[in-house]
């Protein structure tokens, strides 16, 4: 255990991103939040909304979410592969830590650690614009100190962390099997052989099975995770009226049903594999 | 004495190329090996199988076990430097030390501490500001630091410049070796670590050209320098090696005869670095 905190450790030291990136998009918000015109416009003009503290809250989550998930889809790609680029492979694989638990530390940090700290932060981000939002006087403000919503809130990113994580878990047994392969240009590699697959498919056989699966996988998931309206539809339905109908979220997340859809166990055990295949190259490769 | 190091029949291939053809040699405890080649000969091959880094066929036993399989539990008792700087830029090395300290039961932090205190290089510096020089002081301040049963050296002065490659040798003769020490040592300069070596083994194009104590070299070669009119008696004596040099040739012998090669001419043993060049060129000629 103690390795595997001082691994997933020496992974924040190398990827200094994984946590100045949020702090600035934070404090970027906060700033706007402290002096920005934009904010007190909206506020006011819609200041009899009883929701506008949700609406505010939702989108100051989504520009994380989105950030994040850009980020960790890039660390994932990148981090068996810088350590053979810069041959460092060579100094970790001197000292006395499997193959294994680099490879699971380094799919925690991209899966668990790098959402965890983007949660804190949007956390403490939101926390922090309320105090200033009350301060300034803003209408809004009041919204934003409900409980309840705060509650919901939380509870939407944690089952969004592990959901994804469960869901997402061959995109990221992927990207990590390319990031031990390639030995250059890991994005192209992780993009084109899955297009040629899916082209060859069509041509060959006529059929769209990978297709499908591939598109399942990467637009499935607030199908599966989220009941109807999917988060997508909460979403967009939110930006025209301020709220999700229900005025909760609570009826959205449906971790039952998510686990009784065969998709989601079918992605883990592709995920398993190809995170022993992302081992199995780690023992053997080291230079790119 | 014991033997860290057994390889039976080694063998490695790269699709159609073989690395390492049958390779077959040991090392024992307390030795000082040199593990020395021309490029491609297979040195990388023998030291990444010996350290677990890469799959290979035939037997092979480091420290009594499989090291590919094992290569984690193998490297609570061996460490290595495989190449110059593959430190990674970003590190400090104070986070350097912190690590290798948390995850190496066998890691003394103080000793890489004072190790470090020699070189003035300061703890909050990355790899990235240093100097290739500074950056192997620093690896290998980190790597004796660690009490290991066996210490591989891979071309770890590699493209250092000589002041670098000497500060190198120094920390590591004075501050490392004992008696008690192995180490496998694989270098392109075989003059700077002669002095250190207690074998060598000579691999050419994947095959054991010669495994031999320094100590027997004495006893098994000569090398005899004599003048033109000396030179068909000499070679009479059946040299496996010769060379010109200032007007004089240099003859080597195998088993030589000392007295009989004594009447002809100078007769001294040849340098590991001699013996190399003498051994390889007659298995290229």
């Amino acid at each position: 255990m103690k390795t595997y905190a001082w691994l997933v450790r020496r992974e924040f030291w190398e990827n200094r991103a994984i946590w100045i990136m949020p702090l600035v998009i934070g404090c970027a918000l906060i700033l706007a939040a402290a002096f920005g015109r934009v904010e007190l416009g909206m506020a006011t003009s819609a200041g009899d909304s009883p929701d506008l503290g949700g609406m505010l809250l939702f989108a100051f989550g989504v520009i994380f979410i989105v950030v994040m998930n850009i980020y960790a889809t890039w660390y994932l790609l990148d981090c068996l592969y810088s350590e053979r680029k810069d041959r460092s492979v060579l100094f970790w694989k001197s000292l006395p830590v499997s193959d294994t638990a680099t490879v699971l530390a380094k799919l925690f940090t991209g899966v668990i650690a790098i959402p965890l700290v983007y949660f804190l932060t949007a956390d403490l981000t939101t926390f922090s614009i309320a105090v200033i939002l009350s301060i300034r006087g803003q209408t809004a403000a009041g919204e934003l100190w409900r409980p309840d919503r705060w509650l919901q809130l939380q509870a939407l990113w944690l089952y969004l962390i592990v959901t994804t994580a469960i869901w997402y878990a061959p995109v990221a047994g992927w990207l990590m099997v390319v990031s031990a392969w390639a030995r250059r240009a890991v994005l192209l590699w992780s993009v084109l052989p899955l297009a040629a697959a899916c082209v060859l498919e069509r041509w060959f056989f006529g059929t769209h099975v990978l297709t499908k699966a591939l598109g399942l996988r990467l637009l499935g998931y607030a199908g599966a995770a989220f009941n109807q309206p999917t988060t997508v539809d909460a979403w967009s339905r939110m930006s025209d009226t301020g709220v999700p109908r229900t005025n909760s979220l609570w009826p959205m997340l449906d971790p039952l049903r998510f686990l009784e859809n065969a998709q989601t166990w079918v992605g883990v055990a592709v995920g398993a594999a190809l995170l022993v295949g992302a081992i199995q190259l780690r023992l053997r490769r080291c230079e790119s | 004495m014991s033997l860290l190091i057994e390889a039976h029949e080694l063998t490695k291939k790269y699709g159609s190329h073989t690395a390492l053809d049958r390779v077959s040699f040991s090392v024992g405890s307390g030795r000082v090996v040199g593990l020395i080649g021309p490029n491609g000969a297979g040195k990388t091959s023998a030291l990444r199988a010996i350290l677990g880094l890469t799959s290979y066929t035939g037997r092979l036993a480091v420290l009594g076990r499989e090291p590919f399989a094992n290569r984690a539990t193998l490297m609570r008792e061996a460490s290595f430097i495989a190449d110059v700087a593959v430190l990674p830029p970003w590190l400090r090395v104070d986070q350097a030390i912190d690590f290798v300290a948390a995850v190496h039961p066998r890691f003394r932090r103080d000793r890489a501490l004072a190790l470090l205190a020699k070189t003035q290089i300061g703890g909050r510096r990355r790899v990235r500001e240093l100097s290739k020089g500074m950056k192997a002081q620093v690896h290998l301040a980190l790597t004796m630091a660690i009490d290991a049963r066996l210490l591989v050296l891979d071309e770890p002065t590699l493209g250092l410049d000589i002041l670098a490659r000497r500060s190198f040798y120094d920390a590591l003769i004075n501050d490392y070796m004992d008696d008690t020490r192995t180490i496998l040592v694989t270098t392109h300069q075989v003059e700077e670590i002669e002095n250190l070596l207690t074998d060598v083994i000579f691999i050419d194009r994947g095959r054991v050209a010669l495994d031999t104590s320094v100590a027997a070299i004495a006893a098994n070669y000569a090398v005899l320098a004599v003048g033109d009119d000396r030179l068909a008696a000499a070679r009479a004596e059946q040299p496996f090696f010769e060379r010109r040099l200032l007007g004089k040739t240099l003859l080597y012998f195998e088993q030589p005869k000392p007295d009989r090669l004594a009447v002809l001419g100078e007769v001294q043993t040849p340098s590991v670095a001699d013996l190399f060049v003498a051994k390889l060129s007659r298995v290229a000629a």
